[in-house]
């Protein structure tokens, strides 16, 4: 049998073989279409460096405390990203170590189980990591201009970046090993798996309300010592983001000695972490995949009952005749609805959602805002924020919807019915909540902060309008580009599909508020006291405007989409 | 019936089926042989509208696959090489959406289902996932929903493969009776002797192209007398083996 080590090789060689046949074998349209997308992100990251650039020279230009508000933003930045892995690995590993395709052939072949364990971990390091990645390098290539540091800076971000992600994912990678072994019961794994989020979510909420950011204004504290032994203490000293950051900003002062210390530090504990993750898998690994091959779940009878789908179909009918939804739309309905609930996974994202949904609202509760117009002018302002937070939820939620069909699409392609019912399908399945969502985040904003009656009603019609826009868009978009072959949901979210998705669903809410700045300046124009602040015309105009924004945001992907799917053949 | 007419698909410079004409007339069983890529997956898609072809064109029961798919689709049933289906419902269930789907009306599902999982002996497990299920239940679990939407034409991509013995008796009787009933059926198959069983007519393909096509004695007089399985071989060229053998 072959070392464990030759192995690995072996197996990380077949990646980079398939990876190498992948690009050798795209056509002159898909090398157009993939630079086009990387010119696009390229795009992309340059404009948040910009942003950043702003911030970190504002903050760095503070006189005195400059540059430890920079590297405390730094700090919060990556400790956020470390989080952000952790949670992902949490998720992805699940797939990869259980039930990724390939496992059936890797287990069978004469390979040590340790080096199948360690080609599924760093498999998981990579789907973990890599977008997440791709958003911190615009942080740091800013950080480098505004300290006015070299290229090098960045080689050294990377050397201690790669033992941080090991250390990051490891933790997530143990945490479901454990997991599988411990519950081989599908269903008690499941509401284990569903509590563990529970448990994450409370941490989440928790550590917000006890209102950190108190802490980072003067005025809020007593004594500018205090402040200032804020300002110095590490922001979450046990976390290996913090070694990270200390070993950016040794690099950033020529201490080279200590970046040094921060580099041995960080390798010796991704070793170590890797090295435990090895012993544990040794014992759990083969166990825990042969446990979550088998079924388990408990036998019903065979009840063949009318859906409540079908029978809110056929009130509908009696209603509106052919207005009203197919029976296939409502069959179609019922199988989402059924393989969406017994998704654990999905639980597991709804009660994170929830949590974020409190903490937005108790941030919203707690912002130190004066007057009654700034209060009303935030309200405004808070539809960019909702709808960046929609745009998120769409590209977890319903950009992956079409392509979460798998393997299965068949059953649907071959049934008689067209590809634009399955999509209205989609749409209806994902509408309701995120129109839920849009409501809690704008209303209860509204409501916290008491809007007055014009922005609470602008808003409110404003995100409803843009929840549909961007249901529409994301059930669009995931026509356009379906990837039926993915193992896990984030190789469809991290796809050239989502990115676009994305960045057209931000543009369609910058648009959005745009076309609504010139209204919302009349309106405050008018309760400053300006006489005649109101012109009509200019109103009709961004009226139109956005009508027209949200109607061209939704429905041009939606027919795109529509087309594309229907001549689909295959990824 | 099942016409196909000039059908052609190409995958940039390949081309996977050329010009296929043939035709499956009501109650009979046409058997589609061929070496491995040779065509015969991607002219089922062809047939089920899961791709679309480069020239010619499909009719199931006068209804063009694409121009018209879902009227086509509605008298089409498919039973696929591989049998995916959605892993978190369960047998019952995955009928249940079959039925929906094909406009099955629900006193008759709630009458046909539990009558098609007893005969293939999946009630026992009708309530679990179909995630937990082997690949031969799975198969039987699409068999069953076929037969559930009574198709006028049906197309089986290999479906035999995964099934113990007695199933597989089982879906060849399924077959002939359907077929008995005036069902139009394409069958594609690696396995001769199933093909030289319950096929009425046969046609042979090999890169694409239809290289022989008639009724089993027809084949037999044309291979003078040989063995089904002689006559493949002589026209697919896989006599050669022998030859690679050595290198065993």
């Amino acid at each position: 049998m072959p070392s464990s080590l030759r192995t690995f090789s072996l197996l990380q060689g077949r990646r980079l073989r398939s990876a190498r046949n992948a690009v050798l074998a795209q056509t002159p349209w898909e090398w157009a279409r993939n630079a086009a997308f990387i010119a696009m992100g390229l795009w992309m990251m340059e404009g948040m460096r910009w942003g950043f650039h702003r911030l970190l020279a504002y903050l760095d230009g503070v006189e005195l405390i400059g540059g430890l508000l920079t590297w405390k933003l730094v700090a919060m930045a990556l400790l956020t990203t470390f989080s952000m892995v952790v949670i992902s690995s949490l998720v992805i590993s699940l797939t990869t170590f259980f039930y990724a395709s390939d496992l059936r052939w890797l287990v069978r072949v004469p390979a040590p189980s340790a080096a199948v364990f360690a080609d599924k971990a760093a498999e998981t390091v990579f789907y973990s990591s890599w977008m997440i990645v791709l958003a911190v390098l615009p942080l740091m290539a800013a950080l480098m201009q505004v300290k006015g540091l070299g290229a090098a800076f960045l080689g050294a971000f990377a050397a201690l970046l790669l033992p941080a992600l090991v250390l990051a994912t490891a933790g997530g990678m143990a945490f479901t090993l454990c997991l599988m072994a411990a519950f081989p019961s599908p269903r008690t794994r499941d509401v284990v798996w569903v509590l563990s989020s529970l448990g994450a979510a409370s941490v989440y909420v928790f550590a917000r309300a006890v209102e950190p950011e108190r802490l980072i204004r003067p005025d809020a504290l007593m004594r500018v010592a205090e402040y200032l032994s804020f300002l110095q203490a590490p922001t979450a000293p046990w976390a290996p983001s913090w070694w990270l950051t200390e070993g950016l900003s040794a690099w950033a002062g020529g201490r080279h000695a200590l970046f040094w210390t921060r580099l041995a530090e960080l390798y010796a504990a991704a070793g170590a972490a890797s090295a435990a993750l090895l012993a544990l898998a040794s014992r759990l690994y083969l166990q825990s995949y042969a446990g979550a091959q088998e079924g388990g779940r408990a036998r019903r009878p065979i009840d063949i009952p009318e859906t409540p789908e079908m029978r809110v179909r056929s009130r509908l009918a009696a209603l509106f005749g052919s207005w009203a939804p197919s029976a296939a739309t409502a069959a179609l309905y019922w199988k989402e609805r059924k393989t969406f609930v017994r998704d654990v996974k999905h639980w597991s994202q709804i009660v994170l959602i929830g949590a974020l949904i409190m903490v937005y609202l108790l941030s919203i509760d707690r912002l130190p805002l004066d007057t009654p117009e700034l209060k009303s002018l935030v309200c405004f302002l808070n539809i960019g924020v909702a709808g960046f937070v929609l745009a998120s939820l769409g590209l977890r939620f319903t950009f992956p919807a079409v392509s979460l069909e798998g393997k299965s699409f068949w059953v649907v392609r071959s049934a008689p019915l067209g590809v634009a019912q399955l999509m209205r399908q989609k749409l209806l399945f994902s509408l309701p909540p995120t129109l839920a969502v849009a409501t809690a985040l704008v209303f209860v904003s509204n409501r916290l902060l008491g809007a007055d009656r014009f922005v609470g009603t602008l808003t409110l019609v404003t995100i409803w309008m843009t929840a549909c826009t961007l249901t529409a868009m994301g059930i669009g978009f995931g026509a356009m580009f379906p990837r039926f072959n993915v193992e896990n949901i984030h190789q469809v979210e991290s796809s050239a599909g989502g990115f676009v998705y994305m960045a057209c669903s931000l543009a369609a809410v910058g648009f959005t508020l745009a076309a609504e700045a010139w209204p919302v300046k009349m309106h405050f124009d008018e309760r400053l006291g300006r006489a005649g602040a109101w012109d009509w015309r200019a109103a009709c105009v961004s009226a139109v405007l956005l009508l027209a924004v949200n109607a061209a945001a939704a429905g041009v992907p939606w027919v795109l989409g529509r087309r594309r799917l229907e001549a689909y053949e295959g990824d | 019936m099942i016409e196909v007419v000039g059908l052609s698909k190409r995958f940039g410079t390949h081309a996977a089926v050329s010009e296929l004409s043939l035709r499956v007339e009501p109650g009979t069983i046409y058997g589609f042989l061929g070496p491995n890529g040779a065509g015969k997956t991607t002219t089922v898609k062809l047939l089920t509208g899961l791709l679309r072809p480069s020239a010619g064109r499909a009719l199931v029961c006068g209804f063009d696959v694409v121009a018209s798919a879902v009227e086509a689709k509605s008298r089409l049933g498919l039973v696929p090489d591989e049998p995916f289906v959605y892993p978190k419902l369960t047998g019952a269930e995955f009928l249940r959406l079959t039925g929906d789907l094909y406009g099955i009306p629900l006193a008759t599902q709630r009458r046909r289902i539990p009558e098609l999982l007893e005969m293939f002996e999946l009630s026992h497990f009708a309530g679990e996932l179909l995630e937990t299920y082997s690949h031969g239940m799975r198969q039987k679990v699409v068999l069953a929903s076929v037969i559930l939407h009574e198709p006028k034409a049906l197309l089986l991509d290999e479906p035999l493969v995964g099934l113990d013995p007695k199933s597989a008796r089982m879906a060849k009787e399924i077959f002939r009776t359907m077929a008995a009933r005036g069902c139009a059926i394409f069958m594609c198959t690696h396995v001769l002797e199933i093909a030289e069983r319950i096929c009425d007519r046969i046609g042979i393909i090999l890169g694409g192209r239809l290289i022989a096509e008639g009724t089993l004695d027809e084949l037999r007089r044309r291979g003078k007398g040989a063995a089904l399985e002689d006559i493949f071989l002589e026209l697919t060229g896989g006599v050669e083996y022998a030859e690679l053998l050595k290198n065993l």
